[in-house]
């Protein structure tokens, strides 16, 4: 019997690195296909990364499309992910343009030289202060930071609306309001910079986020988080962009109501721009333009996004904030991309990390 | 391979008691045959190809400058510290919890006489379907400072955010994996066992602690592993509950998206996978030392169930408060899907379920379960294969192998995403010869589904490899064996004997594979495509929308579907009767 046993394992062997050598073979034939010519080149359709909420994305491209004939599609992202995965796939990216969210992760994406510099013929309408002076990318929507109220808290605690920064440090809303973090959430970071900017210094700013520290509950991951937190009625007050509080009222959480800081309130820009090596450069650049005009910004209050238009030809909306009846701080978006790492890495340890009185 | 490689002794397989390990050393795996030497190399190019190859991708990025200075801030940093305190605290509280819950409820469905079994362990499997932000919000709804039980009728302001909600969610979300493999491994224990140690004059709690604990050790170990690294790289549920207690998943993801640093969301990525390593070396260590073999062939007699009152009356209680929260949990978010939002405007409506049946939301719910369809058999058997290699084929590199398969549950879904979408985004082009074509992302071939595809296996085959390699621990190696002398292959002994043999563990596999796959949000987020919508994407814009019914009403779909396919996978696995009393017939 033993021999025998031996010569078939024997033949096993040889069996065995045959089957691995013509699978090896197979698997290199069938994948190492040669690149073919113009593979990487154009395409006739445009893909846009959309940094706004689903609704709105789906009826600019749906409009875009309408209008230009160009088969128009959009994947909704936060402004981390859209940057995360321009930069996994540099020399081909996946999308041609970016459509909303707010400026800074615009800035990070000039930064690691994600875009492609662009100004179309509609920039011209809208105020420098809502574009990109070097040209990279131009504001669609501006936002300001407000109050987010839920009046049945505030009743029970026997407090009037917050109409100051200066409100929320009151000790009876301790655990009582809502804010995002600042390294998670732009929306909180721009909160953390607003106080830079009206106290005069980063220190003056983060000593107001260590008083206010003991009235937050908690700092949620998501900027939008702090609206439903206090339309929920956990909190008496939310520091979100008011358009998301505007919207969560509409949307059933009816005790919430919007007020805004007397000393001053920071804004974001939602900016467009077109991708660098974007495949389909020429109808990028014809969308950027559009984002741009009258016409496709007054989509936006028509499906539930209440920001205010960058385009002074677009109509506002009752339900959107006129700027010039609220005192706006004079941000610097530059200077605070600048000083972003630095601040919330302060942040983290100063404040987020210590117990609240 | 010489001939000593055929198995050279053909032991009796009259040992049913735990037996020295080194028997099973020697002779528990079975010689090494053509077919396993493929199988091996199909195996290990598959891992290499979903997960080595991403991982590899994006771990490079921790060794950049800025990568490193994040992996030594872990040493430095007071804040780093206490975000590696609390992710050890987490995987420690919600293994231990999860295992032994579990446990508790998988032998009181064994072991304990009670009527309503069916039921019960629906319920006990119910949270395997946990979409992102449905059971935190149910337990926010039910339990927050205004929940509708602690506010609404205790009148208390409870905090549930942070360490303990999150506990609550997670070993709510993640003990069905425990019960499953208890379950199984309890219905083989052979009951002549507790017959002899009741014959030999023990009592029932003696015979529970020296015969029952010891044979379910290989169980203890993978449900802790499994629940451990699972809690630990959890995502959503540490943003929506995890308040101020941030952990590394969580860091790493802020790092992506918040900070726009992909090389720092890896370097914390990477530090994660050292306590998984470390919980996984343990494991290997101890359960390597025990042999639990309890399935041997042989026919089996009828367990007598627990009837003593004063055993049987708290546990069942306590079975009943556990039905309680789960089925409470999902009412709500039942509820949820019906009234425009839950605690806060409770007016009945069906606009929620004409929303999301309707455009985006169709093309989601169809795109999702298709793709998840696919995934599903994929990690199953995978997940199996892995299992009879580790246990049985391999002589080297078994562990190696075992934690390959783990990987891709190890390290958090936003830097599987990431990493897929740096290795798949892009066509793989060596010289001038495409070897891969791009497979994600918004310029890949069928529409970057073949990536989803593949993040749903890697995601959801560890489960069933856990339970897989746990079930085959308890299987006699001489049922191999003897196939093996009879002549049949390693393959064939794969197909016509084990898997038999393992068939719980396997449904358990593919249950969890499809319920897994349709929940997967974060490496969802990196490589979808305007093609493919996912329903836990359009949950999370729901959500950020403020439509909260909306977003209940995805999830009661996405539970309906993952039931359904439940009850037909069962039906499908199940048909024949079970493994053990099919091998003890044949005898």
């Amino acid at each position: 019997m033993l021999p025998r046993v031996t010569k078939e394992t024997h033949m096993k062997r040889t069996r065995t690195i045959r089957i691995a050598a013509a699978a090896a073979a197979l698997s290199l034939g069938l994948a190492g296909c040669a690149v073919e010519e113009g593979q990487q080149g154009g395409s006739d359709k445009l893909t846009v990364a959309c940094g706004a909420m689903e609704e709105v994305c789906d009826a600019w491209t749906k409009a875009f499309q309408a209008k230009t004939g160009i088969p128009t599609s959009f994947v909704r992202l936060s402004s981390g992910e859209t940057v995360a995965r321009l930069g996994a796939a540099k020399a081909s990216p996946e999308f041609d343009v970016w459509h909303g969210g707010p400026a800074d992760g615009f800035g990070a994406a000039v930064e690691q030289d994600l875009i492609e510099k662009f100004v179309p013929e509609e920039a011209a309408k809208i105020p420098d202060k809502y574009k990109d002076p070097n040209g990279y990318w131009a504001g669609v929507y501006v936002g300001a930071l407000g109050f987010c109220s839920n009046t049945k808290v505030l009743d029970e605690l026997g407090l009037d609306v917050p109409d100051s920064w200066e409100d929320l440090l009151d000790p009876k809303l301790k655990s009582q309001v809502s804010t995002a973090h600042p390294s998670t959430s732009g929306t909180a970071f721009t909160t953390l910079w607003t106080q830079v900017t009206r106290l005069g210094s980063e220190d003056a700013g983060l000593d107001y986020m260590k008083k206010m520290h003991s009235n937050v509950l908690q700092y949620t991951k998501s900027g939008t988080a702090p609206g439903q937190v206090a339309g929920r009625g956990e909190v008496a007050v939310g520091l979100v962009f008011s358009h998301d509080c505007v919207l969560y009222k509409e949307r059933g959480m009816t005790d919430l109501e919007v007020s805004f800081p007397k000393e001053g309130t920071g804004y974001e820009v939602g900016g467009v721009a077109v991708i660098k090596n974007a495949r389909n450069m020429d109808a990028a650049k014809q969308y950027v333009n559009w984002a741009l005009t009258a016409e496709a910004q007054n989509i936006g209050p028509t499906v539930g996004s209440y920001q205010v238009h960058t385009n002074p030809e677009a109509a506002s909306d009752p339900r959107m904030v006129t700027l010039s009846d609220i005192k706006l701080v004079d941000y610097d978006f530059a200077k605070a991309a600048a000083a972003k790492k630095e601040l919330t890495a302060r942040f983290d340890a100063e404040i987020a990390a210590q117990p609240k009185e | 391979m010489s001939a000593g490689t055929v198995p050279a002794v053909i032991e009796p397989s009259a040992a049913t008691l735990p037996t020295p390990a080194k028997r099973r050393r020697t002779s528990g795996r079975a010689g090494v045959d053509v077919s396993t030497v493929v199988v091996v190399s199909v195996v290990v190019l598959l891992l290499g190809l979903m997960i080595v190859y991403p991982l590899g991708m994006i771990f490079a990025q921790a060794f950049s400058q800025s990568g490193w200075e994040v992996v030594t801030s872990m040493f430095t940093s007071a804040v780093n510290r206490g975000i590696v305190a609390n992710t050890l605290v987490l995987g420690t509280v919600v293994g231990a919890l999860g295992t032994l819950l579990g446990f508790v409820l998988a032998y009181i469905q064994v072991m304990v006489d009670f009527r309503g079994k069916k039921i019960f362990h629906l319920i006990c499997l119910l949270p395997v379907v946990s979409p992102p932000f449905a059971v935190a919000t149910a337990i926010i709804t039910l339990l927050g400072r205004r929940g509708i039980i602690t506010y609404g009728i205790f009148g208390a302001q409870t905090n549930i955010y942070g360490l303990p909600g999150l506990t609550l969610v997670l070993v709510l979300s993640f003990f069905p994996v425990a019960y499953m493999t208890f379950k199984g491994m309890l219905e083989n224990l052979d009951p002549a066992l507790e017959e002899a140690s009741e014959n030999l004059g023990g009592s029932k709690w003696q015979t529970f602690w020296k015969v029952i604990i010891p044979m379910l050790v290989p169980g203890f170990a993978a449900s802790f592993l499994l629940l451990f690294v699972e809690a630990i790289a959890d995502l959503a549920n540490p943003l929506v509950i995890g308040g101020d207690f941030t952990v590394l998943a969580s860091r790493a993801f802020i790092a992506i998206t918040g900070e726009y640093d992909t090389a720092a969301g890896s370097a914390y990525s990477l530090i994660l996978l050292l306590p998984a390593v470390l919980v996984f070396v343990i494991q290997q260590y101890w359960v390597s030392r025990k042999s639990t073999i309890s399935v041997t062939g042989k026919p089996a007699g009828q367990r007598r169930l627990l009837t003593n009152p004063s055993g049987r009356v708290p546990l069942l209680v306590f079975a009943g408060l556990v039905g309680l929260v789960i089925v409470g949990i999902y009412a709500t978010v039942l509820i949820g899907a019906f009234v425009k939002i839950l605690g806060v405007n409770n007016e009945f409506t069906l606009d929620n379920f004409r929303y999301v049946l309707s455009g985006i939301g169709n093309e989601a719910i169809i795109d999702t379960t298709v793709l998840a369809l696919i995934a599903t058999p994929i990690a199953g058997l995978l997940g199996m294969v892995i299992a009879w290699l580790v246990v049985r084929r391999l002589r080297h590199g078994s562990a190696w192998l075992d934690f390959l398969g783990m990987l891709g549950l190890a390290v958090p879904g936003t830097v599987v995403g990431i990493g897929y979408a740096i290795a798949f985004n892009q066509p793989l082009i060596i010289g001038n010869r495409m070897f891969l074509p791009a497979l994600g992302g918004g310029a890949a071939i069928l529409g970057g589904a073949a990536a989803i595809v593949m993040v749903y296996t890697i995601r959801s085959l560890p489960s069933g490899q856990r339970a897989g390699i746990a079930a085959l621990r308890q299987i006699d190696p001489s049922i191999d064996e003897a196939s093996a002398s009879l002549g049949a292959t390693g393959v064939t002994t794969f197909r016509t004997i084990t898997l038999p043999l393992i068939r719980p563990a396997f449904l358990s596999g593919l249950i969890y594979a499809f319920a897994r796959s349709m929940t997967t949000l974060s490496p969802i987020i990196f490589i979808t495509t305007p093609e493919t919508r996912i329903m836990t994407k359009q949950i999370l814009a729901e959500v950020d929308a403020g439509r909260f019914g909306n977003a209940f009403a995805f999830c009661t779909l996405l539970l309906a579907i993952v039931v359904t396919v439940m009850g037909l996978l069962s039906l499908i696995v199940r048909g024949n009767p079970a493994g053990r009393n099919s091998v003890g017939a044949a005898q």
